[in-house]
Formats: C-alpha cells, sequence, structure tokens
C-alpha cells in the first residue's frame, strides 16, 4: 500500500514540474468553461435543431401533412414516437427537450374556419429547456397558420370563381326571383371571405417572442395547451441549467479529465521508453502495484481536477449543485471510469508519441459522439441513440444529473453504472493487455 | 550468492541466453565479459527477475527466485539503459527509490546524504537530472541500486559513455562495495575493466557461457604468444613471438627502431582464441 502511494506521490510530483502538462490538465478546461459559458450566456435563442418528440393521435391526412411541414422545419428535429406515454417519458428523461401531440379532430378542426373549435394542440417541455419551450410553440403555430394560409389561397380561387359566377348569375336571365337571390346571396358572401381572412392575419401575427395574438373576437386558429415535464424531484432542486455554466463546466471537466487520462497513458509509456518502468519492476513488490500507483495517481489528479473545477463554478459562476451526495458518486464513478480509460489508451501505442496521438483522437471522437461538443440536449435523436456508445455521455450525464438536471439516485444508476463497469474493465483488460518491457 | 541453471530465453527468433548456466559466489566481483549482443544485459534481467526465463532458474542464496518481490530486496541493480526520473532531481530519485524499499525517516535522508557523497554529487542534490551530463547520471544510476543496501548488486555497463575520471571514480565505488563484503556482478565489453576489477570472470557470446575462471586461469587458456612491437617512424609492427627476448635483441640492432615494447596475452587475447573474433571491431 505505502509501496502505491509512493509510486503515485511521484506521478503527482512529476505533473506539477510539467509546467505544460499542468496547464493542459487544470487551465485548459476551465478555460473552456469559462469562455463557452460566456459565449452561450447571452443567447436565449436555442439551439439550431430542437429534438422534438411527436405523437400523431389524429391519423387525419391533415394531421400527417401537419406532421410533414413540421419535419420540414429546420429548426426542429422531429421524432414520431407511437404513444403519449413514450414521449412524456424521452422528455423526462431528457432525451429530447418538448413533445408534441396532435389530438383526435385535429384533422376535422383544420377544416373548418372561424366557427367551432380550433386546431388543438399539446406541447409538453422539460422545464430545464425553458428557453427552447416559447420558440418550440413559436415555430408550430407558424406551421399551422400555414396550413390556413394555403387554405386563404384556396378562398382566393374561390372568390374568383364567386366573382365569376355572380356576374353570370346577374347577368343571366334564365332564373327565377328566388334563385337569383339566393345565389346572390351566397357568391357575395364568398366574395367576402378572404377580406376577414387578411384581417385574421395581421392580428394574429407571430410574435418575435413566439407568442400569438388572438385575433377575430378571441378566436385562434390554433389552440396549444402547454404543460411542464416535471421529473419526480425533491422540492427546491433546480431542473433546469440555472446558467449556460451548469452546460460549460461538466463539458470543460469532461475535456480536462480525458486529458488526465491521455496524460497518464503516456506517462506509463515514458517509463517504459525511459528505462525506468524495468527498474520498478524489480522493486520488492509485485507488478500489480505499479500499474496501482498509476492509477492512483490518474484517480486523485482527476478528482482533484472535477473538485477544484466545481469549486471555481460554484464560487465564481453560481453553479450550485442540486444534490451533493449524488455529486459525490458522480465524481467518483467519472474518475473510476477515466482510470479505466487510462489504461485502455496505454496498451494502443508502443511510444509515447503513438499513444498520445491516439488518446486525443480517441477523445475527440468520444467527445463528439457524446456531448463534449454539442451538448447531448441539442443533438438530433439518431445522434443522441448514438451517443449511448461513448463514456462521454455518460459522464455528463451523471455530473449534470446531480448538478441541475435534479436526478434521483435512481435515476443515477444508470449512467453511474455504465461509468463504473468501463472504469473497472477497461483497467482490467488494458492490464491484461500492458507489456513490461520494451519490444524491439 | 546467485545461482543460474540452464537459462534460456528468446526474443522472437533472437536467442539471447542460450542454456547460461553459472554460480556467484558470495563477496566476489564476478565480471560477464562479452561483445555487443553476447546476451549480458538479458542475463542480468534474468537474474534480477525482471525478465523471466523460457527455460532454467535463478535462485539466490537458498532464499528462492527473484521472481518473488521479498527476494528482490536484496538485490540492487544499475541497468545499462539510464533509469532515473530526469525531472527529479538527484536527491528526490534517490529518497523515491528507498521508499519503494520502505525506507523513510532519518535513516533514508542518512542514507541518501552518504550515497550522494559516494557518487560526488552532493553539491548538485537539489539540480534536476535533465540538467546532469552523461557520467553524474551514470553515477546517480549506481547510487539508486546501493539505496537498500543490498547484499548482491548487478552493474550493467556501469562505465557506458563516461569520462576516465568518473570511470575511475566507479571502479573505486566497485572496489568499496567489495571491501564491504557486498557481492557485485559486473558487465562490460571493455576487458581491461574485467582484468582489473574482477575476481572471476564469465566470457560469453552468442547467450553462450564460453569460459569461466579467474583472470589469471583465463590467461593461461590463451594459445597466443607474447607480442613484441617495434616502434619506427613509419609506424609499429607487432610480432608475435614465443622468444620475446630474442627478438628484443634483434631490434638492438636495427637503427630505425625507436622504441620497444612487449605485451602479454589479455583477456582481448583470450576472446579471440576461443572465438577467432576481437572482442570489439
Ligand atoms: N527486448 C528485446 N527485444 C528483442 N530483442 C532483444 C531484446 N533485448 C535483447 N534483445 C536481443 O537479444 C540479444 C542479446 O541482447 P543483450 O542486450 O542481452 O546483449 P548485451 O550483451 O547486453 O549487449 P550490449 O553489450 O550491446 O549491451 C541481442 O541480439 C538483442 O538484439
Ligand atoms: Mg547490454
Amino acid at each position: 500500500m505505502s509501496a502505491i502511494l509512493t509510486l503515485a506521490v511521484k506521478d503527482l510530483r512529476l505533473l506539477l514540474r510539467d509546467r505544460v502538462g499542468f496547464f493542459f490538465t487544470f487551465f485548459f478546461p476551465l478555460l473552456y468553461s469559462v469562455f463557452f459559458g460566456i459565449l452561450f450566456s447571452g443567447t436565449s435563442k436555442g439551439p439550431s435543431a430542437i429534438p422534438v418528440a411527436i405523437v400523431n393521435e389524429d391519423r387525419t391526412s391533415a394531421s400527417d401533412e401537419f406532421v410533414s411541414s413540421l419535419r420540414k422545419t429546420s429548426s426542429l428535429a422531429l421524432d414520431l414516437v407511437d404513444s403519449r406515454d413514450a414521449a412524456v417519458d424521452l422528455v423526462r428523461r431528457g432525451v429530447r427537450s418538448a413533445y408534441v401531440v396532435i389530438p383526435p379532430g385535429f384533422g376535422d378542426a383544420s377544416q373548418r374556419l372561424f366557427w367551432g373549435a380550433p386546431m388543438r394542440l399539446e406541447i409538453g417541455t422539460d422545464p430545464g429547456q425553458a428557453m427552447t419551450a416559447g420558440m418550440i410553440e413559436g415555430l408550430v403555430t407558424a406551421r399551422a397558420f400555414e396550413r390556413m394560409q394555403r387554405l386563404f389561397t384556396d378562398a382566393q380561387a374561390m372568390r374568383d370563381n364567386a366573382r365569376r359566377s355572380l356576374e353570370a348569375v346577374r347577368s343571366s336571365t334564365g332564373l327565377s326571383g328566388l334563385q337569383r337571390t339566393l345565389l346572390e346571396t351566397l357568391l357575395t358572401s364568398v366574395e367576402a371571405l378572404p377580406d376577414m381572412f387578411a384581417a385574421q392575419e395581421s392580428a394574429a401575427d407571430t410574435q418575435p417572442d413566439g407568442t400569438t395574438q388572438p385575433a377575430l373576437g378571441g378566436w385562434r386558429p390554433v389552440e396549444i395547451t402547454t404543460s411542464q415535464v416535471t421529473r419526480p424531484t425533491a422540492a427546491g432542486r433546480p431542473r433546469y441549467p440555472t446558467s449556460s455554466f451548469a452546460i460549460c463546466f461538466p463539458q470543460g471537466i469532461i475535456w480536462g479529465v480525458m486529458a488526465c487520462a491521455a496524460t497518464f497513458a503516456a506517462s506509463l509509456l515514458v517509463e517504459r521508453t525511459r528505462g525506468t518502468l524495468p527498474r520498478l519492476t524489480v522493486a520488492p513488490f509485485a507488478r500489480w502495484h505499479i500499474l496501482a500507483g498509476k492509477a492512483a495517481a490518474c484517480f486523485f489528479t482527476t478528482a482533484g481536477l472535477i473538485v477544484a473545477l466545481l469549486f471555481v463554478a460554484r464560487l465564481g459562476f453560481g453553479v450550485r449543485p442540486a444534490s451533493l451526495p449524488l455529486l459525490l458518486a458522480a465524481i467518483l464513478c467519472v474518475t473510476v471510469a477515466i482510470v479505466g480509460l487510462m489504461m485502455v489508451l496505454s496498451v494502443l501505442g508502443k511510444t509515447e508519441q503513438a499513444v498520445s496521438g491516439i488518446s486525443w483522437a480517441l477523445i475527440v471522437v468520444l467527445a463528439m459522439l457524446g456531448g463534449g461538443m454539442i451538448p447531448l440536449a441539442f443533438m438530433p435523436p439518431w445522434m443522441q441513440t448514438l451517443s449511448d456508445v461513448s463514456l462521454v455521455k455518460w459522464a455528463i450525464l451523471a455530473l449534470e444529473g446531480a448538478i441541475w438536471r435534479g436526478f434521483s439516485p435512481a435515476e443515477m444508476a444508470l449512467p453511474c453504472g455504465v461509468l463504473l463497469f468501463v472504469g473497472v474493465v477497461g483497467f482490467a483488460v488494458g492490464a491484461g493487455v500492458f507489456r513490461w518491457s520494451e519490444q524491439r | 550468492m546467485l545461482r543460474l541453471v540452464g537459462l534460456r530465453k528468446t526474443f522472437g527468433t533472437v536467442v539471447a541466453v542460450d542454456g547460461l548456466s553459472l554460480e556467484i559466489q558470495r563477496g566476489e566481483v564476478f565480471g560477464l565479459l562479452g561483445p555487443n549482443g553476447a546476451g549480458k544485459t538479458t542475463t542480468i534481467s534474468l537474474a534480477v527477475g525482471q525478465l523471466r526465463p523460457d527455460a532454467g532458474t535463478v535462485t539466490l542464496d537458498g532464499a528462492g527466485s527473484p521472481a518473488d518481490p521479498h527476494v528482490r530486496r536484496c538485490i540492487g541493480v544499475a541497468p545499462q539503459a539510464l533509469a532515473l526520473y530526469d525531472e527529479l532531481s538527484g536527491e528526490e530519485n534517490l529518497r523515491f527509490f528507498g521508499r519503494l524499499y520502505g525506507l523513510g525517516g532519518g535513516t533514508l535522508r542518512q542514507r541518501v546524504a552518504r550515497l550522494l557523497d559516494f557518487v560526488g554529487l552532493t553539491e548538485r542534490w537539489r539540480d534536476r537530472v535533465a540538467t546532469y551530463s552523461g557520467g553524474m547520471k551514470r553515477r546517480l544510476n549506481l547510487a539508486v541500486a546501493l539505496v537498500h543496501e543490498p547484499a548482491l548488486i548487478l552493474l550493467d555497463e556501469p562505465t557506458a559513455g563516461v569520462d576516465p575520471q568518473s570511470r575511475n571514480a566507479i571502479f573505486e565505488f566497485v572496489q568499496t562495495l567489495k571491501s564491504e563484503g557486498r557481492t557485485v556482478v559486473y558487465t562490460t565489453h571493455y576487458m581491461e575493466e574485467a582484468q582489473r576489477l574482477c575476481d572471476r570472470v564469465a566470457i560469453m557470446d552468442h547467450g553462450r557461457l564460453l569460459a569461466l575462471d579467474t583472470v589469471a586461469g583465463l590467461l593461461r587458456r590463451t594459445d597466443r604468444p607474447p607480442t613484441v612491437i617495434l616502434e619506427r617512424a613509419t609506424g609499429e609492427e607487432r610480432i608475435e613471438t614465443a622468444d620475446p627476448k630474442a627478438e628484443l635483441v634483434r631490434a638492438l640492432d636495427q637503427p630505425d627502431v625507436l622504441g620497444v615494447r612487449v605485451e602479454r596475452p589479455d583477456l582481448e587475447s583470450v576472446f579471440l582464441t576461443l572465438t577467432g573474433r576481437r572482442l570489439r571491431d
């Protein structure tokens, strides 16, 4: 045990001696978090494509058409879901930012104008995605209005027809007085339709903030009921990112800890190529102590880095964790996963340079897939599914779960379990494959 | 002290050590002499449990195999490839390796101070190893092998890349270690070093043991006669002769001979006899 500690302390000392390495380990992730935190803090606009689950309960040609019009909207990443429950669950788990339900009756309502029940839509949003909720509502409303627009265009043709018919009726001599009166009344009212549309359209303009104003004495072409998808959390816990820093700090942390994994993997290689590893193998303890020492150094550095960055996030940027015990659990699990990653990285190359290169390539891919670059919530659905393969996703989910997603211990179990599994299996496999002497 | 029996080690198709057996006595300075690639370093690595042999056994004085961590406690190695942390100071390197052997506190501090003095690095103890000269690194590399005061010390080419002054210092260390009653295994391809330092010498080539004897015993094996060297303005003339006296007398009659010298056969010539090749080309 004391040998493991001695080895770990030596590695920490070496890390501190290496100014550049130290900078990249501690300050780069901090810069990353702060830079992107500030960059995104000003923007209240959502991401370019908001992941939305849609449920078509109406199943009429009108609702199908509405779905495909929403699908064409570039700012929405639409995902057709079978049931309302499934959609709610997706939002509840943070996989989608919102759901839209087209309830039965939508098709019928869309055929009517100015009377009866309007088209109804239900939107449910993750309170954590509050900034995107208004945007979704606005977009959905806009699409609904486009339908109106088409009816309006049809009406224009109808009016031309009506006018021509009216003239024909007036100039006709073969009609009875009653017939003439009836037709004239009907065709005149048809001719007047477009003016009523115009009045309504200008009054019901979509406002920049995404809200719509009632037109025609309160009649709205589309009525949107919104609801919030709350999670089973204790009172007082934030369930949404309090600021962009709550998203950018976990991301910065992930970059930092993966750099730790790469640094220590390379340092194992350095020990082998510079000859200190052979010297360590003749010391009076079994070889696993050497790997355990490296693992311990990686563990302490990683945990220290996370804690330090979270302190800065808390004190400097007001990122307050929802649950301290869960955050500690998340830190532990992320750290274990990083140690496993370090061991795997160390066997991917024969030289320090090769391992560093491969490590960075792998880290960038893992980060790209797992939400280290584009936040998870902003990814299109297919990418969110793909991100399951990246431990970065689980690490971010564990940290965010404890910081702002307000995960319950049960919800934490999945990301934490995945991280522990990756850590333990990665370490075992890496240690098993590790070469103790240089192969010439 | 150390017994190697039927050791064999291959790297791919290269047979580095090929059925090597030898026994090193307590308190002796044992030389392992051979050209590049003879298998000296591989033998050392096998002897200290750093490599596992394909066949054969290594036993340390009844204590068992050095594959057992506890047995390694009484072994110290100074590897041929320097094994030091460049970013740590000389003192920090010594302290670190000392701690790995369970040393600490005052004992460790005293030993580190004494070793720094022993290898002449007291003035540079704070400096990072990266700033040391090649000879200083060699001396520190040797000091690290001694920090836990092992009974058996293996030095793999401790004079490689070292100036004559550091080299003499290293010779003195070895003699000091011997006088303290420690057992030293010393590998080299310089026959002068083996001749000067070692009680017994094993000559290796292609992973095999060619001869094992005292230096005097080995010298008796050579069939080479002494060499008379005649120095002329145009160069040297080397004459191998069983009767050097007659050759010297003849040289006196030659006016162009500026000087004469007689070389007795050395380990170099023993190697030549054994293999038909020179130690170094
Ligand atoms: N790790 C290794 N991988 C592959 N081949 C090796 C390895 N170590 C040694 N060899 C080979 O084994 C043979 C013996 O090498 P070794 O280093 O033991 O020789 P040596 O006597 O110490 O030589 P030198 O005087 O150059 O140090 C050589 O042919 C060498 O190429
Ligand atoms: Mg060698």
